[in-house]
């Protein structure tokens, strides 16, 4: 959604076209991301004869600010819904940077991997607009994904588990 | 206007950028390296918005004020004041992926 979209294109922008195909996953709600995703694509295929990607649309976990308990009802729906789509991807890596959309996917490809039938690599990257504290996904994906990246140092001390690289986007 | 779909052109042509604190706002103004005043209104805004906002103050790619400010922020300011805030290096992030990944 919005600068999450933006962020995750820059973070995109110097792969190599070994990262492919591209699976963008983004929240039916969205009315903006689509076209900046193929914009970026287009571009994209201008360098890079071979290029591939799909869009797909999951229902919105959480909107800012829901309660406590009717996110849960509405997290848990993403998350069923998520898992036909996860299994038929079968995702080798999934890169995702914070906004709800992305945690009921990683929920869906770590069953996967528990399941033995398809494990991911999950890497996070934090926004860059969160310097001192994490945004609610990232609390979450701290603990289950594999790398954690973050742009700004003072969050690299509050958790050391985290990857720092300097800005990124 | 209300939203326009980019606001390149008006930057590109811009001295001076006096935006809300929003990230998307802050950071596109100073990748094109143009002077930026953040009008922060704490009523209005997410704590994680400001976040960005202070960090950008503390390192002096900003002006800073709030509504009531604002005039007085632009009467005194001294724009040679100002730091770059270089963009981010997306290339530094596909180092590290080839590697996690296993592309050398």
């Amino acid at each position: 959604a919005g600068g999450h979209t933006t962020e995750i294109l820059r973070l995109l922008s110097c792969l190599s076209e070994s990262y492919s195909p591209r699976h963008y996953i983004f929240a039916d709600s969205d009315k903006m991301s689509e076209a900046k995703i193929r914009s970026f694509e287009q571009k994209r295929a201008e360098t890079f004869s071979n290029s591939q990607f799909t869009l797909d649309r999951i229902p919105r976990s959480r909107e800012v600010r829901q309660s406590w308990t009717s996110s849960v009802v509405t997290s848990l729906y993403s998350i069923l819904y998520s898992l036909p789509l996860t299994y038929r991807l079968k995702p080798d890596l999934i890169l995702c940077n914070g906004p709800g959309t992305c945690v009921p996917v990683c929920i869906c490809a770590l069953l996967l991997g528990l399941l033995g039938i398809k494990r991911a690599i999950i890497v996070y990257v934090e926004s860059i607009c969160r310097v001192e504290t994490l945004s609610l996904s990232g609390k979450i994906l701290y603990y289950f994904s594999d790398y954690f990246i973050v742009q700004w140092p003072d969050l690299k001390e509050k958790y050391p588990k985290s990857v720092y690289l300097g800005r990124i986007v | 206007f209300r939203f326009k779909d980019s606001l390149a052109e008006d930057l590109r042509r811009a001295d001076l950028v006096i935006s809300h604190a929003g990230a998307g706002s802050c950071l596109e103004t100073l990748e094109k390296g143009k002077p930026l005043a953040v009008v922060i209104n704490e009523k209005l805004m997410n704590n994680h918005q400001l976040e960005l906002a202070k960090r950008l103050h503390r390192g002096g790619h900003v002006l800073c004020c709030n509504c009531s400010t604002l005039v007085e922020t632009l009467q005194s300011m001294d724009l040679s004041t100002l730091k770059p805030f270089p963009p981010g290096q997306p290339e530094k992030f596909a180092l590290f992926l080839d590697k996690v990944v296993g592309f050398q």
